[in-house]
C-alpha cells in the first residue's frame, strides 16, 4: 500500500520537475523567479517520496527483520522466514535464511550433545560433584543424589566439606594434585545425610578457562564400600583360616608327641603296678622322647618367627658341601641310600651366612633321604641322593641342586611344602623344617623351587645371589 | 596265647607300648614298621587282628587295608585304623560339604576324601578308627570288643 502511495508521489514530483524543465526552456534567466512555488512543492513532494521509499523498502523491513532475529535468539523461531522479499535486501534475507537454519542444526545439535552428557551424569552410579574455586558445592548429579541421600537442592551453594567425614580429606586430596590438576582414586570417606559412612575412590579434576583461572573442580567418586566391606570380612576369614591352619598344623605335630608320652606313661604305669623296673624305665624313656620332641617344635617355632639376619663372609660353597657329603654318607649308607656329591673343579666364591647354608642343605638333603626311605623300590633300582653346585651363565648366581629319586610328591603336596606344619612326616619333624628353610633362603635375597614326580623323585633347586651383600 | 594281634606302625614306641599293653591283657602282639613289612607279617603270621597306622612309609594303612579288603583271604580281617581322622569321619554326616573349615588342609581332606568313598563302599565304618594321641588301653578295649565271638 505505502509502496504504491510513493508511486503516485513520485509521479507527480517527476510531472512537476518535467513541467519546470519545460518552462525552462528558452526562458532559463527567471525559472526560479517564474515558478518558486512550484519548485518548492516539488521538493517536499521528493522529499515525501524519498520519505516512503525508505519507510517502505528499508525501514519497515528492516524492523520486521531485526524484530525476527531478537525472537529467534529468544526462543528460536522465525515464522516469517520464508516471507522476505528479493533484491538486496531478498539477499539478505536469503544469506539470514541460511544462517538461521545453520543456527537452528547448531542449537539442536547442541541440545542433543547436552542431553547425551546430562543422560550419562544422571545415569552413571558414580557420584559426580562439581565445587567452585571457594568451595561451594555447584552441581551434583543423581548418583550423588542416590549415595548421599541428600537432594541437591539441599546442597548446591554449601561447602563441599560437609559432605566429608573427615573435613580436611578434601583439602589433602587437593595438596595431593600438584601441577597436574589431577588426582586419581583418592581414598576418602563420605558422610551421608542420615549419618552414614560411605567409602569412596575420589578422581579429582580442577577446570581452568584459558587464562589459567580456575572455574571449577569437578570430583568423579566411586562407593566402594560394598567392596570394602566384602575385602574387610574376606581378610577376616583368611585370618581365621590362617590360624586355623596353624592350630591345625601344630596339633598335627603335637600328636605324636603326646603318642609317645601317653603310651609312655602307661608302661611306667605298669612298671610301678608290677614292680617290672625295666618296663617302668623303658616306659620313662619314651615319655623322655615325647617331652624332648615337643621341646624342638616350640623352639623351631621360635626359630621360625625371629628375624634372619645372615652373617655374611665369603666361603667356597664346595667346603660346606664337603662338610654335609662326611657327616651324612654313613648314615645314607646305613640306611641303603647312595650319597653324591657333585663338584665342578674351579666354583668361584659365595658370599653368604655358611651356617644358614649348612642347615639350608642339611635340612633338604635329610627330606631327600625320608622320601628314599618311604618309597618301595623296583628290583634293579636302588636309592640315591646327589647334591651338586655350579654357578649362572653370568657368574651373579649360585645354584645348589639336591636331588632324589624317593617317593616324589604329588602337586598338592608340593605347594604347600613351604607351609609351616604341614608335613607328611607324621613321626619324626616339626612340621617346620622347610618353612625355616625357605626362610633362610629368603634372608639371602635367593629362591628355592622344587620339581617333584610321584614314585620318580625330587630336585630343590636352591637359588642364591654370589653376593648377597650387594 | 589269646588271639594274635598285628601292630604295625613306623613308630617303634607305638608299636612297643601298644604290643605292652595287648599283652597285658592276654592277646599276643606282633609288630611290623611300614605298609610291606605289615603285608609280609600278615601273610607269614596269619593274626586274628590289625592295628594300621595310616601315615606309613612305602605303603600307606589305606593302600595296605584296601589290598586286605580285595584279597579273598584276608576280606573279613577285622582292622583297627589309627589315624587323626576319627572325628573328621563322624563330621561327615552332619557337615561333609562344608570344606571352608580347613581350607589349606589339602591332605586332610584328601584322607577324608578317601574314608567319605571307602565309607560308601561300605569298606570302613567311623568305629574303626582311633584318633591319635592314643590310650593303651582304649585300643585295647576296642580290640577286645572287635574280637569277643
Amino acid at each position: 500500500m505505502k509502496l504504491w502511495l510513493a508511486f503516485i508521489v513520485v509521479s507527480l514530483a517527476f510531472l512537476v520537475i518535467l513541467d519546470i524543465i519545460l518552462g525552462i526552456e528558452g526562458k532559463s534567466a527567471d525559472i526560479i523567479l517564474r515558478n518558486p512555488i512550484a519548485v518548492f512543492i516539488a521538493i517536499i513532494l521528493s522529499a515525501t517520496a524519498a520519505w516512503l521509499v525508505w519507510k517502505g523498502l528499508i525501514k519497515q523491513p528492516f524492523r520486521r527483520f531485526s524484530d525476527n532475529m531478537k525472537r529467534f535468539t529468544e526462543d528460536g523461531s522465525d515464522s516469517r522466514r520464508d516471507q522476505y522479499q528479493k533484491g538486496e535486501y531478498g539477499k539478505l534475507a536469503a544469506s539470514y535464511k541460511e544462517m538461521s537454519a545453520e543456527l537452528d542444526f547448531l542449537r539442536s545439535e547442541l541440545k542433543r550433545s547436552k542431553d547425551y552428557l546430562d543422560g550419562i551424569l544422571e545415569s552413571t552410579s558414580d557420584l559426580i560433584i562439581t565445587v567452585s574455586p571457594d568451595d561451594k558445592i555447584i552441581s551434583i548429579n543423581a548418583g550423588a543424589e542416590e549415595a548421599l541421600g541428600y537432594q541437591r537442592q539441599e546442597v548446591i551453594g554449601k561447602p563441599i566439606q560437609m559432605l566429608f567425614v573427615d573435613p580436611r580429606d578434601r583439602e589433602k586430596a587437593l595438596r595431593k594434585m600438584g601441577p597436574t590438576d589431577n588426582i586419581a582414586n583418592y581414598n576418602t570417606r563420605f558422610l551421608t545425610k542420615d549419618g552414614q559412612i560411605k567409602h569412596v575412590l575420589n578422581t579429582i579434576s580442577r577446570v581452568r578457562d584459558h587464562s589459567g583461572n580456575i572455574l571449577f573442580t569437578i570430583g568423579i567418586s566411586k562407593d566402594i564400600t560394598e567392596e570394602k566391606r566384602l575385602q574387610i570380612e574376606l581378610i577376616q576369614s583368611q585370618r581365621y583360616a590362617a590360624i586355623g591352619q596353624v592350630f591345625t598344623g601344630i596339633q598335627h605335630s603335637m600328636k605324636n608327641m603326646l603318642n609317645a608320652c601317653k603310651g609312655g606313661a602307661y608302661m611306667v604305669r605298669l612298671g610301678l603296678k608290677k614292680d617290672d623296673r625295666e618296663m617302668f624305665t623303658e616306659g620313662w624313656e619314651i615319655v623322655q622322647e615325647g617331652i624332648s620332641r615337643l621341646t624342638d617344635m616350640s623352639m623351631a617355632m621360635l626359630k621360625y618367627v625371629r628375624e634372619w639376619k645372615p652373617k655374611f663372609e665369603q666361603v667356597q660353597i664346595g667346603d660346606i658341601l664337603s662338610e654335609i657329603d662326611r657327616v651324612i654318607k654313613k648314615t645314607a649308607e646305613n640306611k641303603g641310600i647312595e650319597f653324591k656329591l657333585n663338584l665342578p673343579p674351579d666354583l668361584l666364591p659365595l658370599t653368604c651366612d655358611a651356617r644358614m647354608v649348612h642347615s639350608v642343605v642339611m635340612d633338604i638333603v635329610s627330606n631327600a633321604m625320608d622320601a628314599c626311605t618311604w618309597k618301595e623300590y623296583p628290583k634293579g633300582e636302588s636309592a640315591k641322593v646327589e647334591v651338586g653346585a655350579y654357578t649362572s651363565h653370568d657368574n651373579q648366581r649360585m645354584i645348589i641342586e639336591i636331588h632324589d629319586n624317593g617317593c616324589g610328591m604329588t602337586d598338592d603336596v608340593k605347594q604347600n611344602i613351604f607351609t609351616p606344619f604341614f608335613s607328611t612326616k607324621s613321626k619324626s619333624g616339626t612340621g617346620l623344617g622347610l618353612a625355616i628353610t625357605s626362610r633362610m633362603i629368603e634372608s639371602h635375597n635367593g629362591k628355592i623351587d622344587v620339581d617333584s614326580e610321584p614314585k620318580e623323585g625330587t630336585t630343590f633347586r636352591i637359588v642364591l645371589p654370589r653376593d648377597a651383600t650387594t | 596265647m589269646g588271639k594274635k594281634v598285628l601292630v604295625v606302625d613306623d613308630d617303634v614306641n607305638t608299636v612297643r607300648f601298644l604290643s605292652v599293653a595287648l599283652e597285658e591283657h592276654g592277646f599276643e602282639a606282633i609288630g611290623a614298621y611300614d605298609g610291606v613289612e605289615g603285608m609280609e607279617k600278615i601273610e607269614a603270621e596269619n593274626p586274628d587282628l590289625v592295628i594300621l597306622d595310616v601315615m606309613m612309609p612305602k605303603k600307606t594303612g589305606f593302600v595296605l587295608f584296601k589290598q586286605l579288603r580285595k584279597d579273598e583271604r584276608y576280606k573279613d580281617l577285622p582292622v583297627v585304623m589309627l589315624t587323626g581322622v576319627a572325628e573328621t569321619l563322624e563330621d561327615l554326616d552332619t557337615k561333609s560339604e562344608d570344606t571352608h573349615e580347613r581350607p589349606y588342609d589339602s591332605l586332610r581332606e584328601r584322607l577324608r576324601d578317601t574314608i567319605k568313598a571307602m565309607s560308601q563302599d561300605g569298606l570302613v565304618k567311623p568305629e574303626m578308627f582311633i584318633d591319635k594321641p592314643i590310650e593303651p588301653e582304649e585300643v585295647v578295649a576296642k580290640v577286645a570288643e572287635l574280637l569277643k565271638d
